[in-house]
Order: structure tokens, then sequence, then C-alpha cells
């Protein structure tokens, strides 16, 4: 490394272990979090259709939906 | 010898300081109403009448949505662009003058608000979205004119500075901080051609009695021009310190400035042609255009996400070269002891949540069952409340010292401070969606009626509204604690130890980013047809059927001695078919 | 310690959400919380983690996490 030890010393806090390049570093824990984030979301979505559609009067989608998911027609 | 912003550029200090300054009073009083607001709604304390309530609300809708988070954004960008191109603003008194122009811009604009506490003819308590036929002073619409005209010069001031550094660097590209207040910059020009046309054409010339009236629909579509673009603006000081300080506070770097770079031009081109969406419920606007103002908002969750990667990527870097290990266990490794990252990574957090009641408000048909009701209020006090807000609160840990040249009062009170206001805003924010499904109106004193209530699943309205107080309480606490340290730190004598003023490096440089990225000139124009795409024709139907000026509209003045008078005088002169329906279905409850 | 002390606050304001919400997800399931309930469940849960956090390790990691910090 060219670094000078100034320079290290500068750019480096008193907690800081190591230096990661570009090449050197993989963001799994970046994929695990989003993974987690895009679940809740897809549940959310799931949810969502209960909530705002079965929870309140017939609407154009929703009435269309149900018949199509339960053969039955909402009143 | 430290290396404090306050040293390399000490009279842009000023102006940054003022301006912070500026936006910590206004968000001082537009709390303190935030507390009124919230015992009144809920019932818990009711000191004031009923019809004042829409005064405090639009003090705390203006105060916050336009007069705190702009003088923030204001001393942020300056910051940036001075820091980032390493050069002093090109003449220091054209500053001070935008600068002054955007106070005197507030304080006319406050005038008229505040006198609708008084008994006074004037008032403008027609909230922060003054829509027609409600109608203010003609100093609201003035105060506002100035303000917005001090922040295009503070664009101008921006753009000179870059335009000064490139003669010295052709070769050079655009330093990541100045590229985002540059790109921001014009979406706001273009943004703000909305609502200087709706004042500047119709509600200024129709509350000086110059034009007769106005066509209220037209009006409505020029304000959400500019009323969804604005939410960028707020937002976009926010990213910008999630891509350049959060990765510098986490320990490591920017993980891609390349990707930073094509979510600024996203924004740019897409944050305007997507006003229609606040409009779903709007009679007059066909279902069409409504549609393609939903399909470029979703667009528009695109950039959103490119931001959660690479901000959450940059974070884990930091971690891991702290020593943090494992699929999750990198996040114990990220410094939660300090204020302005935990404070952020908090925002962050709620602004993901903010993100699902969005596409929920985004959707058109499911927009219907959540338009108007208090779901909508949640959803911007995640947003604007605390991704902004929170993300502001904590930088100004980080900043203060830069342009004080003081150190910070209290890092304990700090971090109880932001982590207050998460838990705070937990409680009123999710109260408030949980209110919306319900069908609980928003911009209403009193949301309880006779013979009438509002069903709960799980819980109950009383619940959810001691929730409400709660969050509300805590929130003011919160802002308590704030100001402590804010007067505390300005109050401590000058140090000189003090971290220095530098930014986030970048693990993948500017050099990987293609060229094209940084032509401003393409992306602008691509961002104007967009709008033309996006505008032109609801704007030419809103025209051709309702007129320029509109069909007959008799003002409503919001003030209470003048409304009453109104609405006795023009029951009976003016009732329309449409009134008598109205009075048909009242009566038809009534009975 | 376990964690820091930020961390700690960081993750007792996490349980906020948490517990304002069982509430509706064990409505789902027909398990009805009255408010007094739900508090306590909360209180009970923040008690746990406080324990967690402040309990001693064991002593090889103790001393690990004393260079550390």
């Amino acid at each position: 490394m060219s670094q000078t030890a100034d320079e290290k010393a500068r750019s480096e806090t008193p907690e800081h272990d190591r230096e990661i390049g570009h090449d050197e570093f993989d963001p799994i824990g970046t994929l695990t979090l989003i993974g987690i984030y895009f679940l809740i979301l897809v549940f959310l979505w799931f949810f969502m259709y209960f909530v705002e559609f079965l929870g309140n009067d017939p609407t154009v989608v929703g009435g269309t939906l149900v018949f199509a998911a339960t053969g039955e027609r909402l009143r | 010898m430290t290396n404090t912003y306050i040293e390399s550029f000490p009279a842009e200090a000023k102006v940054v300081r003022a301006a912070f300054y500026s936006s910590f009073l206004a968000l001082a009083i537009g709390g303190l109403f935030g507390i009124v607001q919230t015992l009144h709604r809920t019932g818990y304390y009711r000191f004031m009448d009923s019809a004042d309530y829409y005064t405090v609300l639009t003090a705390h809708g203006v105060l916050l949505a336009i007069t705190f988070t702009i003088f923030f954004l204001v001393g942020v960008f300056t910051w940036a662009v001075t820091t980032s191109l390493d050069r002093p603003v090109e003449d220091i008194r054209f500053t001070w003058v935008w600068y002054g122009l955007m106070v005197v811009g507030t304080v006319l604009t406050a005038i008229p608000i505040f006198a609708g506490f008084t008994d006074s003819e004037m008032s403008a308590s027609v909230l922060f979205t003054f829509y027609a036929p409600l109608q203010g002073h003609p100093l609201f619409y003035f105060g506002l004119v100035l303000f917005v005209v001090g922040t295009w010069l503070a664009g101008a001031d921006w753009f000179r500075s870059w335009w000064a550094w490139k003669q010295e660097h052709p070769d050079e590209r655009i330093p990541l901080p100045t590229f985002m207040v540059l790109t921001t910059t014009l979406m706001w020009y273009i943004a703000t051609l909305g609502v200087a046309a709706a004042i500047l054409l119709f509600l200024l010339p129709w509350s000086l009695g110059l034009v007769e009236s106005v066509n209220p629909l037209l009006t409505r579509t020029l304000f959400w021009f500019f009323g969804h673009p604005v939410v960028y603006f707020w937002l976009m000081p926010a990213y910008m310190m999630w891509y350049i300080m959060l990765p510098k506070i986490s320990g490591g770097k920017l993980f891609s400035d390349p990707l930073a770079r094509v979510v600024f031009v996203l924004f740019l081109i897409l944050s305007v042609p997507t006003g229609i969406h606040h409009q779903y419920l709007d009679p007059g606007i066909a279902e069409g255009f409504k549609f393609i103002a939903m399909t470029n908002t979703m667009f528009l969750l695109l950039p959103s996400l490119l931001t959660a990667f690479t901000v959450v990527a940059s974070m884990e870097h930091g971690a891991r070269q702290r020593g943090g290990t494992g699929y999750l266990g990198w996040l114990k490794a990220l410094p939660w002891r300090d204020p302005v990252f935990a404070g952020m990574a908090l925002a962050g957090l709620m602004f993901a949540a903010a993100g699902f009641s969005g596409m929920i408000n985004a959707g058109m048909n499911i927009n219907y069952l959540v338009h108007n009701t208090f779901w909508v209020v949640g959803h911007f006090h995640l947003t604007v409340g605390t991704a902004v807000a929170l993300t502001f609160m904590a930088v100004t840990y980080w900043f203060l010292p830069q342009v004080t040249g003081k150190e910070l009062w209290s890092r304990s009170v700090a971090l109880g401070q932001v982590v207050l206001w998460f838990v705070g805003m937990t409680f009123m924010s999710n109260a408030m969606h949980r209110g919306g499904l319900l069908g609980i109106p928003r911009r209403t004193a009193e949301p309880q009626y006779e013979g009438f209530e509002f069903e709960a699943a799980v819980g109950s309205v009383g619940e959810l509204d001691a929730q409400i107080a709660l969050g509300g309480a805590l929130l003011t606490l919160s802002l308590v604690l704030f100001f402590a340290n804010v007067i505390g730190t300005a109050l401590n004598s000058r140090s000189d130890d003090l971290p220095a003023n530098e930014y986030a490096d970048t693990l993948s440089g500017p050099s990987d980013a293609p060229l094209v990225l940084d032509n401003l000139k393409l992306w602008t124009a691509i961002a104007i047809v967009l709008v033309i795409f996006a505008y032109s024709f609801p704007l030419l139907s809103i025209i051709e059927r309702g007129g320029l000026f509109g069909p007959e509209l008799t003002e409503l003045p919001v003030s209470i001695g003048p409304g009453l008078e109104y609405l006795s005088t023009t029951t009976v002169s003016t009732v329309t078919t449409a009134g008598e329906t109205a009075i048909a279905i009242i009566a038809g409850v009534g009975s | 310690m376990r964690i820091s002390k930020g961390a700690l606050l960081v993750v007792i304001a996490f349980t906020a959400p948490l517990i304002v919400e069982l509430r509706t997800v064990l409505a789902w399931v027909n398990v009805e919380l009255t408010v007094l309930e739900s508090a306590v469940l909360g209180i009970g849960l923040i008690g746990v983690l406080l324990v967690w956090a402040l309990w001693p390790q064991s002593q090889n990691n103790a001393t690990e996490s004393a260079e550390t910090e």
C-alpha cells in the first residue's frame, strides 16, 4: 500500500479495523436486509387486500377479484 | 488548528448558519402548533376555538413544509457547493441578497397567517395547499412569490459557482455533492413554474380583486404540478446526507458514485410529471391522464429503491471495516452511539415504512380508499416529518460545530433526542394510518360526530387518539431537547478539537460513471418533454371545460366573520343545483 | 455488556412498533389483549432485552469486549 502513515492515521477512526477495497467488498448483508424488506412489502401488499378491500364495500377491482377467487359475487 | 468549515469559508459559514437558525425558528413555531393540533383534534385539550384550528394548521404546514425544510436546504446546498468545489461563493453580497429575500418572503407570508388569530380583516387560513376557492390575503401570495424568487436566486448562485469552477477545471467531472445540488435545482426550477403560474396569473390577481374568479381545478392542478416535486425538494438534501455523510460516519465509503448520479438524474426527470396523482379524486381530469401520472409515480420507486440499496451497502461497508461480520451481525458494528448516525439510520428506516404507505397512495384504485383520510397525514409525517426532519436534526449535530466552530453541547442528549423522535413518530404516525383506514378525515378540527362512530376492528378510536396524543407529546419533548442542544452549542466557547469538514470517499468513483450522466442539458430537456406529455392535455382539457378564469365562482374569504356573512348571503343568491343536492343530502342524513 | 449502550437504546426503541401492533396481529389469531396487558407485555419484553444486554458474558468474551471498548 502506498498510503503514508500520516494519511492512514487520518483516515482511520479508532474503531477502524481493516481496509476493504472495491473488489473485496461483498454486500451480502445488504442483500439480506433488502430481501427482508422486500418480503415485508410483499406480505403487506397481500395484507392490504384484506384490510382495504374486504374491510370495505365492494369496488370495481375488489368485486371482480373476489368473484374470480371464490366464484361468489359481493353484494 | 482544525479544518472546519468555518475556518475554510468564514463568510459562507455565516450565511449557512443564518439559514439553519431561520429553519430552526420555523421548526420551533411549527412544532408548537403541532402539539396544539394534536391535543385539539384528539379532544384531550381544547383551549382555542375550533375555527382557529385551521389557522394553526396553516401555520404548521407552511412553516414546516416550506420554511423549515427549504431554509435548511439552502444552508446544506451552499455548504455542499463550496465544500465540494473547494471555492467560496462568487459574490457573498449576492448570497446575502437571496437569503434576505427568503426571510422577507417568509415574514410577509406569516403576517396574514398569524393575523388569522386576531379580529382583523386580514387572514390567510388557506392551509399549506392553498386551493381556490379558499382565498387568502394578497400579502400571503406575495410573500410566497418573494420566497420562491429567493430560492431561484440561490440556485443561480450555485450554478454560478459551478460555471466559474468549470472554467478552471474544464476536464473534471462535477463533484458528486455539486452534481446533486445542480440536478435538484433544475428540478426545482421546472416545478416552481407551476406554483408561479398559479399565484401570479390567477390567485394573486383574484385576491387583489383584479379578476372576478378563477378556475379552481386549474389552480389546483398547477399547485400539484409544484406540490409533488416539492416533496423531492425536501427529500433531496436528506438523500444527499445519506449518500455523502452516512457512509463516512459509518466508517466506510459510498458504494457507488455513478449510482448516486443515476438516482438524482431520475428524480430530475420523474419528479414533476406525477403531480396529478394527488388529484385521483378530482372530477374533471380524465382517468387516462391519472393513469399516466400513476405510471410515472411507480417509476419513481426505482430511484428510491436504488437509494435503499446504495445507502445500506455503504453502511455495510463501514460496518465491515469496523470489524462487523455475518449476514446481519454487521449491524452491531455500526456506530449507534453517534447521534448523527443513529438519527439518519432511524430516519431511513421510517422512510422504508413510508415507502409502503406511499405505494398505497400511488395506486389509483387503492388511493380512493384512503384519499383525504388521516392515513395520508400519517404517510407524510413519516416522509417529510421523519425521513427529512429527523435526518436534518441528526446532521445538525454534525453541521453545528462546522458552522459555529463550537463543540456540540451534549452528544448523549442528542442521541436521546433522535431516538425519542423515532418512538414518538411510531406512535403518532401508526395511529394516524390506522385511523385513516377507519375513514377518519384529515384537515378536521373535531373528527368526532354525534350519532356516528368509526368502527375499529381491533382496539378503539379512543386508543388511537391516545396513541396520537402520546406520540405528539414525545415529539414535542424531542424538539425541546433538540433546541436545548442548539442553544447550548451556540453558547459554548470556540473549540480547537473538531472534526474536519469532509464528506465520504467512494468505492466506485466518478470515473466509473458514463459521461452522459453529467450532461445536465440533456436531462433537463427530457424532463421538460415528459412534463409536456403529462400535463399539456390535462391542462388544455381543464381550460376548455372550465375556462381560464373559470365558471362563476364566489371566493370564500377564510376568516370567520366574513365567512359566515358569505354563507348567509350566498346561500340565498347563488344557490346552484349542486348546492341544492348537497342540502338535500344533508337533510336526508339528518332526518 | 453484550452491545453498546447506544445500540441497546436503539433496540429498545425498535420494540415500540412491535408492541403497538402486537395486539392487532394477535387479534387475527383470536387472541384479544387489553391495553394494560399489551403494556405489561411490552415492559416485560424490554426487561428481557435489558437482562440479555446487561448479563455478564462468559470470561472468554468478557476480556474480549473489554479490549474493544
